[in-house]
């Protein structure tokens, strides 16, 4: 691995200074008396105040332009939260929070501030490992078995905490899995909002499952007329989805060059800016930014014949969430075993791009890559969805070894890994079930998975452990 | 155990059971289904006949805990189980609907363990309204088209709609019996109606029929249950061992009305069979269902229960669900707070699928019992 120089440090300081100032910005905006105020409101802000500290934890050991775009991708996601946060101190009456499965897009395009209540169980273990212990323990308290999965367990917590925004109205629905679906009961319950659900076709890839979905959307359209000052602007919805498609584009650019060996960049620079933007902010000009910085700093690299992981000796597919609390897992496995991971499960996907030639093109495209996402084939889908892809991605990104991120509360992905090892088996890739929680450290900390990876690869791999 | 009883306790203990035995031996063929939002009319048309799945009996899930894992429901791991173990080869195939992540994960497992030779998902929204009918409608007709072409059935409309007369009857039939729970004093335990249904659940409609008939007249209008402190209504999802019924009764409590997936409730809600029979099937998997995989309707879902309590003078509710089970185990912590604040008194159970932790239970619920002050 490379040593950090100079003008490595010079790069996240300058992006840490960027982060800084961003939040100052918000800070004035809001006013010293307002800010106090909702600190003392959302406790949970305290942890975005440690963003800086997500850029040491990802550019540990790391240099030249794969330290620069997770430098970038950190300081855009920090600018898109304190945009959320904005939502929440100045378009309050516009507030409408929704669940990760609905469509931000069309919220936007309504001119509507959205807030994604599990954004809390996504973002804060990656800035503070035990953020979200507290909220899954006051689910629990409430009665919500322990084997549900923690992303919900802290939503329903937030939201028995009073911890979630007063909003105008909620939006969710039938997706990813029953514990998230059911998880709304208590944020309806506790926010006492006006609440839309939507449903989702279980057999999804006929035209049929088009059609139903996009008028699922024309009814979830129609609702938030009625009950938020939102309007649909169909037009500022084109602009939406044809800002997502360009987005879409550097992306599908940016995988072509990571399907070459080495990868020009990995890691949290591929699933990191996937995770936020295009779930978060799709169609925001800034994430296009991000990602067209991306590519060229992946271009770059490719011409100079640099490689994000200097020794990248096994390339790795993640599947499932990536691990939260442990997210600079493979900043520390590039080092100790010149691990890189090249793609994710969630970031996957093969229906990128959007129609927008008619309202009609557009509600179908959005449902389409609704339906169609990470969480929804993969999780709801029948399995051959899940491993239709996982061996695509194999072939496509010259895959040696496939990470299963096995959180415990993730049913529908448990109860798939025994076929999962036997079909990697019969194809000779070797496979590592990681045990642990998406949002609990308690169940396994990042020492647990660390050992499990020392076993895997030494065990396995019959790799020897270099730091 | 009166004759009767003994004869039903029999048909309960056994998957393939010698109703099941009688009618493949008259060459009709059983179908499975895992979920109440089945209709089963659709699996009773001409020489099919419905089977509930279960796994009476099953001793540990070893095999299928590889596959399923250890955090899936024990009820899908034991069908699982069975499967594996060819307890299930007699079944001509499988109806499921696509109702939570567990049976959706064991028809993946079937698929790739032990394929049926026939096995359809049902695909039913999770709300209601026209747009969702007019889906469901679709997925009954694709159903049957399936059925049709596998079987060589006819299930065309009046095909159908004698099956629902059919069924009609039967549930006409034990709902009257079901009502005499609300008298003082049954003339029969909450276990015993348990088994009755379990028992026409397991065998051909028409048999069924005869069974339930038998029962009432064995029965008689005597009102000879044993004396108890505590009248309860028993709420929650698969429950299909009528021994878990017979533990709470053993403490002094009779269940005098259910809401769980395999009891009484959403089975024995009548269904027009008049008009077009795939509407009505339809209107009643998704109105009549009030299931919390359906995301709507959570309030009406407590209303009902409160109101089922009321009618059959319960004076609690035991909400019982399997361990694991993502649906009701967030649905019932909503559910017991809303119980408490409607004044109904709540015992909230998490059981295995199989009989066990026998003691526990009765301790749970005297002391339920207890805080009652009965």
């Amino acid at each position: 691995m490379g040593t950090p120089g100079i003008a490595d440090y010079a790069v996240t300081s300058k992006y840490k200074l960027l982060n800084l100032a961003v939040i100052a910005l918000m800070g004035l905006r809001n006013g010293p008396y307002d800010m106090v105020r909702d600190l003392r409101r959302y406790p949970w802000l305290w942890h975005l105040l440690k963003v800086n500290r997500l850029i040491d934890k990802l550019t540990a050991g790391r240099t030249g332009n794969y330290r620069e775009a997770i430098s970038i991708i950190v300081h855009g996601v920090t600018k898109e939260v304190v945009d959320l946060l904005d939502g929440i101190y100045f378009r309050q009456d516009r507030l409408v929070l929704h669940e990760d499965m609905v469509p931000p897009e069309i919220l936007r395009a309504m001119g509507l501030s959205p807030w994604m209540p599990e954004v809390l169980g996504i973002l804060l273990p990656m800035l503070e490992p035990s953020a979200m212990e507290e909220y899954i323990d006051v689910a629990e308290n409430e009665g919500v078995p322990a084997d549900v999965c923690s992303l919900p367990k802290a939503v329903i917590g937030t939201a028995l905490r009073d911890m979630l925004p007063p909003a105008r109205a909620v939006v969710t629905s039938n997706l990813p899995c029953d514990g998230g679906m059911t998880s709304y009961l208590y944020v309806e319950k506790m926010t006492a909002a006006p609440t839309f659900r939507l449903d989702i076709p279980f057999n999804f890839k006929d035209e049929r499952a088009d059609a139903y979905f996009a008028n699922e959307l024309r009814r979830m359209i129609a609702w938030l007329e009625e009950h938020t000052p939102g309007r649909i602007d169909w037009d500022r919805l084109k602009e939406i989805c044809e800002e997502r498609n360009r987005m879409v584009e550097q992306e599908l650019e940016l995988w072509d060059m990571i399907a070459l060996r080495p990868a020009p960049l990995a890691a949290e620079a591929v699933f990191l800016g996937h995770l936020w933007f295009m779930n978060v902010c799709s169609g925001v000009p800034a994430a296009t930014e991000v990602f067209r910085r991306l590519v060229e700093l992946a271009k770059e690299n490719l011409a100079r014949g640099v490689a994000a992981c200097p020794d990248e000796r096994y390339r790795t597919l993640l599947w499932n969430p990536p691990t939260m609390h442990f997210i600079d897992l493979f900043t520390w496995a590039e080092r100790a075993y010149g691990v890189t991971c090249i793609m994710d499960s969630m970031s996957f996907n093969r229906l990128p791009f959007i129609d927008t030639s008619s309202e009609e093109s557009m509600l179908r495209g959005i449902g389409r890559n609704i339906m169609n996402g990470p969480m929804a084939r993969h999780t709801r889908g029948p399995m051959a969805n899940y491993f239709d892809d996982m061996f695509h991605i194999i072939k496509r990104f010259d895959i040696d070894m496939l990470w299963m991120a096995g959180h415990i509360g993730c049913k529908n992905t448990q109860a798939l890994n025994a076929i999962m090892r036997e079909k990697c088996r019969d194809v000779g890739v070797p496979v590592l079930i990681i045990d642990y929680d998406l949002s609990d450290t308690r169940i396994v900390p990042r020492e647990g998975i660390m050992t499990q990876v020392d076993s895997f690869m030494e065990n396995v791999m019959h790799a020897k452990r270099r730091a | 155990m009166t004759a009767p009883m003994t004869g039903l306790a029999g048909l309960c203990a056994d998957v393939r059971n010698e109703l099941i035995e009688e009618a493949m031996g008259r060459g009709m063929i059983p179908l499975g289904y895992t979920c109440s939002m089945v209709p089963r009319a659709l699996l009773a048309v001409g020489t099919l006949f419905p089977v509930r799945m279960r796994a009476p009996g099953v001793a540990g899930t070893e095999c299928a805990d590889v596959y399923l894992s250890s955090v899936i429901c024990s009820y899908s791991r034991s069908l699982l189980e069975f499967a594996l173990d060819g307890r299930y080869d007699f079944l001509g195939g499988w109806v499921f609907v696509a109702c939570c992540d567990h049976l959706r994960r064991l028809c993946d497992n079937l698929e790739y363990n032990a394929k049926p030779d026939f096995s359809h998902t049902l695909d039913i929204p999770h709300r209601g309204g026209p747009a969702a009918l007019e889906w469901t409608v679709e997925e009954l007709r694709r159903l049957a088209r399936a059925i049709e072409r596998h079987f060589d059935v006819d299930m065309g409309d009046d095909a159908v709609r004698a099956a629902m007369v059919a069924e009609g009857e039967l549930v006409d039939a034990l709902r009257e019996l079901g009502a005499l729970r609300k008298k003082p004093q049954p003339p029969f335990s909450g276990t015993d109606y348990h088994r009755v249904l379990m028992a026409a659940q397991s065998a051909p409609p028409a048999r069924a029929l005869e069974l339930v008939r038998e029962f009432r007249e064995a029965m008689g209008d005597a009102s000879d249950t044993a004396p108890y402190r505590a009248r309860f209504l028993l709420v929650g999802g698969s429950l299909d061992d009528p021994a878990y019924t017979a533990v709470i009764e053993s403490q002094g409590g009779l269940v005098v009305a259910d809401r769980y997936c395999t009891g009484s409730y959403p089975w024995l809600d009548p269904v027009d069979a008049g008009g077009d029979p795939f509407v009505a099937l339809a209107r009643q998997v998704l109105d009549g269902n009030r299931c919390p995989r359906m995301m709507e309707g959570f309030a009406q879902r407590v209303n009902y229960i409160v109101d089922l309590a009321r009618e059959y003078a319960a004076d609690g509710v035991i909400i019982q669900s399997i361990k694991f089970c993502d649906t009701w185990g967030v649905e019932a912590s909503a559910l017991v707070t809303a119980l408490r604040e409607a004044g109904v008194p709540v015992l909230r159970l998490e059981r295995e699928y199989r009989q066990s932790g026998e003691g526990q239970l009765r301790t749970r619920v005297q002391a339920f019992i207890e805080s009652m002050g009965k």
